[in-house]
């Protein structure tokens, strides 16, 4: 088992939350989509780690998890916050920001 | 080598632009199935050509593992991103999760797997499924039960699919060079195996006595004799305590934030005010 066998699996989740987030409309799958692509990273961080015997990747893999939590929480409260204003989950209807 | 990437990529891009979502006739099952094939022909090209220098010390015994979850962390990222219900691509992703925690466990981080499964499919999902069904309930009587539009259709999938995988392409083509660990670093298998799995419980007496403070470094520190989370803890507190601080103050600001942000009033439009 290589180290590039495993890039590509963070790399192809990476881009798979890439395409996600641009693609859906629904507000809450976007911000699951960059959740995404946070695990992407996760999984090349601890190859990187493992090939290099370093423990700062796997460190890293901790603060990634705390952004991602902090992120989540905000990112939701948001989205509440705009589909109780608005009554749907459609980004599209945020488009002009207006008023 | 970069031949079969981009080849896989263009294939991997019809694949997925197949699987999204659309009005009228859903080619789901040919996308996935070309999808599946892509991964396959990918994995039988590079398991010809592994480089050897980049070799991690995994048993030949442990590879199948890495094929397993590697396959159902792909396929159920492609589900989550093109399913139409909301709750159904929250679910996906718990897959995901699952799948990722597997292969950090192929990695020997297995403080960073259970991490994952705790923090991520217990914490974050649970509230992003939360979310779906606060925000979905007065969607569901009037729709009949309908997938809503924003839901059914893509956004310019084509634009989407294309971006990403020329990004994917142009980064394989560089995780598939020759690389070079750390000098530090060996790829011994029988040192790899004696640094990253070994574990003493006498270091630990000998750390609580006064009189042994002065070697104390020296005695705890011992790459051979600590497990992965006793590793990643000594490495972050030795190395990171800044960051572990500004953590913290994140987490703390992230708490003030949401608390601000739910607890403000907006007129419903039938009149009465909606709090939390």
């Amino acid at each position: 088992m290589a180290l590039s066998h495993f890039l590509l699996t963070g790399a192809v989740l990476l881009v798979l939350g890439l395409i996600g987030f641009m693609t859906r409309r629904n507000l809450i799958i976007m911000f699951l989509c960059t959740e995404m692509m946070f695990q992407g990273v996760v999984i090349s961080l601890a190859g990187f780690s493992r090939f290099h015997l370093n423990d700062t990747g796997q460190t890293f893999v901790i603060f990634v998890l705390t952004i991602a939590a902090a992120e989540a929480a905000l990112a939701l409260g948001l989205i509440v916050l705009l589909f109780r204003h608005k009554q749907t989950l459609d980004a599209q209807v945020w488009a002009e920001l207006r008023g | 080598m970069p031949e079969a990437i981009y080849i896989a990529s263009v294939v991997g891009a019809i694949a997925l632009y197949l699987m999204m979502p659309r009005h009228g006739y859903n080619p789901r099952t040919i996308g996935a199935l070309l999808g599946a094939f892509t991964l396959g022909g990918f994995w039988l090209v590079a398991a010809r050509q592994m480089p050897e220098a980049q070799q991690l010390g995994i048993a030949a015994s442990g590879a199948p593992y890495y094929y397993i979850f590697s396959a159902l962390a792909i396929g159920a990222a492609a589900r989550v991103i093109t399913h139409s219900k909301p709750v159904y691509a929250a679910l996906w992703f718990v897959m995901v999760v699952l799948s990722s925690a597997g292969l950090l466990m192929i990695l020997s981080a297995p403080f960073m797997a259970f991490a994952m499964v705790i923090v991520y499919a217990g914490a974050i999902l649970v509230t992003y499924l939360f979310v779906i069904m606060l925000a979905a309930q007065a969607g569901g009587p009037e729709s009949g039960g309908e997938v809503p539009e924003y839901d059914r259709v893509a956004r310019e999938p084509a634009a989407a699919v294309v971006v990403g995988f020329v990004l994917l392409a142009a980064l394989l083509s560089v995780a598939f060079l020759r690389m070079d660990p750390n000098p530090a670093a060996t790829t011994n298998l029988a040192t790899i195996r004696n640094v990253l799995t070994r574990r003493t419980a006498a270091r630990y007496e000998k750390t609580l006595a006064p009189d042994q403070w002065t070697a104390l470094e020296s005695s705890i520190l011992k790459p051979g004799e600590l497990r992965n989370s006793e590793r990643i803890g000594f490495d972050l507190f030795n190395s990171h305590p800044l960051g572990l601080e500004l953590a913290g103050v994140i987490l703390l600001v992230a708490l003030v934030g949401a608390v601000v942000i739910a607890r403000q009033q907006v007129s419903e439009p039938d009149g009465e005010d909606a709090t939390t």
